[in-house]
């Protein structure tokens, strides 16, 4: 019984630390997840903690779920219209890439430690996807935005490539237990019968799931509940048929992220909870199962292995699986670096330490050493790299909370509160001057904690609270005008997009002749979308420019696939 | 360049009272012809008008920065007006527009053109000039604000 209760003060302190460094970490840019990690390990038995935790069974359990609930939360939080232009590109890393990934890393490693090539190829998938996890919380700190291109083909990279990786793993320590060599055609029905399950499951579940969730009328913190109990099932199912339980339970996520669905916000807003508790348990947990004494025993492999993956592998990964999209060079070397591993490498290399082979131990040592050389090194830089590439747009501000009506009559409406910044381009203006966009009221302004009396003359001012009941629909209008917040001059309205605004549809004959501009005879009818459009030989995106003559053309607003508004700067 | 080669006076107006997008840019127009006996208040407005169709020039922050070429125009004009209400004006951010400021160049100029047009862009952007705006005042008040 005493042991019990020690148990549970050493985890709460776990996790109370954990939580309380994140504040600080964030602060320093240091990538959360190497803090958690940390922690375990200073914890662990070569720490100051003296916990000798070495139970890989319970490891491998534990960590699983936390992955799920992982995925499951980055499903939820990928907009399907990402899918646009990062599906296609996403897709090709995450299985030819996740591959070519692999192979080299496991034939390089294994030519200059000397090992059977096999065992190679099993630390190359060990290490060979990248982790949603890292991904999502690292692209998505400090007010971080990227191109949609970028951000979109690394986010659902991360969703799906797992799957690809622990495939090739639990084939390689099949094979290699078996004494095989040469790998059968049983292999690609055996893939297309996982992801293919995995893929079908995960849908027909999400849309099973989705039914149920809107017609049960339950107390309000049981849908979360709902939610991630209906998740975990479409997981267990597809691994009990053979499926893949991780392609599964993100596209589950995905459709449920993306249908209207009962009380979403309750249920989004308790899953990121539920996604950063899993990431935590999940790092400091893997942290405490390594032995940094024996990791720096391995440490020449390891080093080896880290720099033939991010140096080599990676990025011919990335340059051969991205060559059909025609993406910017620009957008190829951040996808390149961006390599993020995480805690699945650790998990892949449980694998073989269950399974009873030999040199299980390197594996793990190797791997954990990759996962955290990787987070330091590029999960530290990515954010001055993505500066230095150009490759971020303004931040996308938000409400300070948003809560659904959730009542029949106003389906789609949300109270949404605001807390005005100096900045905020309404500070200032009276009541009366202030046009909100259709399906949206104001219902009240808060200030010094009480409520103003709102006529049309109040000006509204800093530290203000406003409420707004609107539509979803109108919500990023409204938080352009309540919710910006400053922003360096390179990725301020002006700076970014351009002085003016033009409407998608303009001729270039016309601004041609607007602004004095030399253009060639055969662009002269083109409109400004098929301009872009055409010049990027890639679907557009927020961001995209192109320089016309002495100005810029930059894409300011996508609708429905189309360029919509185009920003034009008149600086070189 | 300077405001003061652009602006005088004469082509600024204050604490006015109009209703539309069509009749502010007609007032613009009006300073401008008035002051300039060889361009005529149509074919200003017209020009205005032609920047318009191409997208708003509204920047966001009840600021506008309507534009056009003109063949006749010997040399680079501005006209600036400010309303004691705004106006709709399609801005970027969807709000109404109460600061305005008209450029009409001549054909020939091309660089400068695009200047000038950044220039002013950037001066709009001080918020503080922007709130000393907004409070109005005479023509040769404003011009000196402008001026600065």
């Amino acid at each position: 019984m005493d042991f019990l209760n020690q148990l549970i003060f050493i985890g709460a302190v776990l996790l109370f630390t954990s939580i309380v460094a994140s504040s600080a970490a964030s602060r320093f840019g240091v990538p959360l997840l190497l803090v958690f990690l940390a922690l375990g390990m200073l914890a662990g038995e070569d720490g100051f903690g003296g916990v000798n935790f070495d139970n890989y069974a319970t490891a491998y359990l534990i960590s699983t779920i936390a992955l799920a609930v992982i995925l499951f939360d980055g499903g939820m939080r990928t907009s399907i219209k990402s899918f646009r232009v990062g599906l296609r590109p996403a897709l090709s890393l995450a299985t030819v890439g996740v591959l070519i990934t692999a192979v080299v890393t496991g034939l390089f490693t294994s030519y200059i430690l000397g090992l059977h090539w096999m065992q190679g190829l099993l630390l190359g998938a060990i290490v060979g996807s990248t982790d949603a996890a890292a991904v999502f919380s690292l692209l998505h700190s400090h007010g971080l935005q990227l191109k949609e291109r970028v951000g979109a083909t690394l986010e659902i990279e991360s969703g799906i490539n797992d799957p690809m990786a622990v495939f090739l793993t639990i084939i390689l320590i099949e094979m290699i237990s078996a004494g095989e060599v040469a790998p059968g055609w049983w292999l690609a029905g055996a893939f297309a019968w996982q992801m293919g399950l995995g893929a079908l499951l995960g849908i027909a579940g999400g849309y099973l799931l989705l039914a149920i969730i809107n017609r049960l009328t339950l107390a309000l913190g049981m849908y979360p509940l709902l939610v991630l109990a209906g998740g975990l099932m479409v997981y267990g199912l597809t691994n009990v048929l053979g499926g893949s339980g991780y392609l599964a339970i993100y596209l589950t996520g995905l459709l449920l992220g993306n249908q209207p669905m009962h009380s979403r916000q309750n249920i989004l807003r308790v899953h990121d909870g539920m996604a950063w508790l899993s990431q935590i348990v999940l790092f400091v947990l893997l942290g405490l199962l390594a032995s940094p004494s024996a990791i720096v025993a391995d440490a020449i492999p390891a080093i080896s292995a880290a720099l033939v993956l991010i140096f080599v592998a990676r990025p011919l990964a990335t340059l051969v699986c991205l060559a059909p999209f025609r993406m910017p060079w620009r957008e190829m070397l951040f996808i390149a670096w961006t390599g993020l591993r995480g805690a699945v490498p650790i998990i892949l290399a449980i694998f073989p330490l269950l399974a009873g082979l030999d040199g299980a131990q390197h594996y793990f040592n190797i791997a954990f050493f990759v996962v955290v050389a990787s987070l330091t090194l590029q999960g530290w830089t990515l954010a001055p790299l993505s500066r230095l590439l150009r490759l971020q747009v303004p931040p996308k501000p938000a409400p300070v909370q948003r809560v659904e009506l959730d009542i029949p009559v106003a389906s789609g409406y949300e109270l949404v509160t605001y807390h005005l910044k100096e900045v905020t381009p309404v500070v200032g203006k009276p009541l009366k001057q202030l046009r909100l966009p259709e399906g949206s009221r104001l219902v009240g302004v808060l200030r010094d904690s009480s409520f103003l009396q709102s006529d049309g003359e109040m000006r509204l001012a800093q530290n203000d609270g406003v409420y707004i009941v609107c539509h979803e629909h109108t919500l990023e209008q409204l938080n352009k005008l309540f919710a910006a917040e400053a922003t360096p001059a390179q990725l301020d309205d002006r700076g970014f997009f351009g002085e003016f605004v033009l409407d998608g549809q303009a001729t270039l004959s016309d601004v041609a002749m607007m602004y004095g501009l030399q253009i060639p005879a055969e662009l002269q009818s083109r409109t400004l979308a098929e301009h872009l459009t055409g010049s990027m030989r890639n679907r557009p995106v927020v961001g995209d420019r192109v320089r016309l003559d002495k100005v810029q053309l930059v894409v300011r607003e996508m609708d429905d696939g189309r360029v919509a508004r185009v920003g034009i700067s008149l600086h070189d | 360049m300077q405001i003061s080669e652009i602006l005088s006076p004469s082509r600024i107006a204050g604490n006015v009272d109009v209703s539309s997008k069509k009749s502010v840019l007609e007032l613009l127009a009006n300073l401008i012809a008035d002051d300039t006996p060889d361009l005529t208040q149509t074919e200003i407005f017209d020009s205005l008008c032609a920047r318009e169709r191409l997208g708003s020039t509204g920047l966001g922050h009840g600021v506008a920065i309507p534009h056009g070429r003109l063949r006749g125009s010997k040399q680079t004009l501005g006209a600036f007006i400010q309303l004691n209400e705004g106006v709709d004006y399609d801005a970027v951010d969807q709000q109404p527009v109460d600061l305005l400021f008209a450029l009409l160049v001549p054909e020939a100029s091309t660089d400068e053109h695009l200047q000038v047009l950044a220039r002013l862009a950037e001066m709009f952007s001080d918020s503080e000039l922007v709130t000393r705006l907004r409070q109005g005042g005479s023509n040769t008040a404003l011009y000196e604000l402008l001026k600065e």
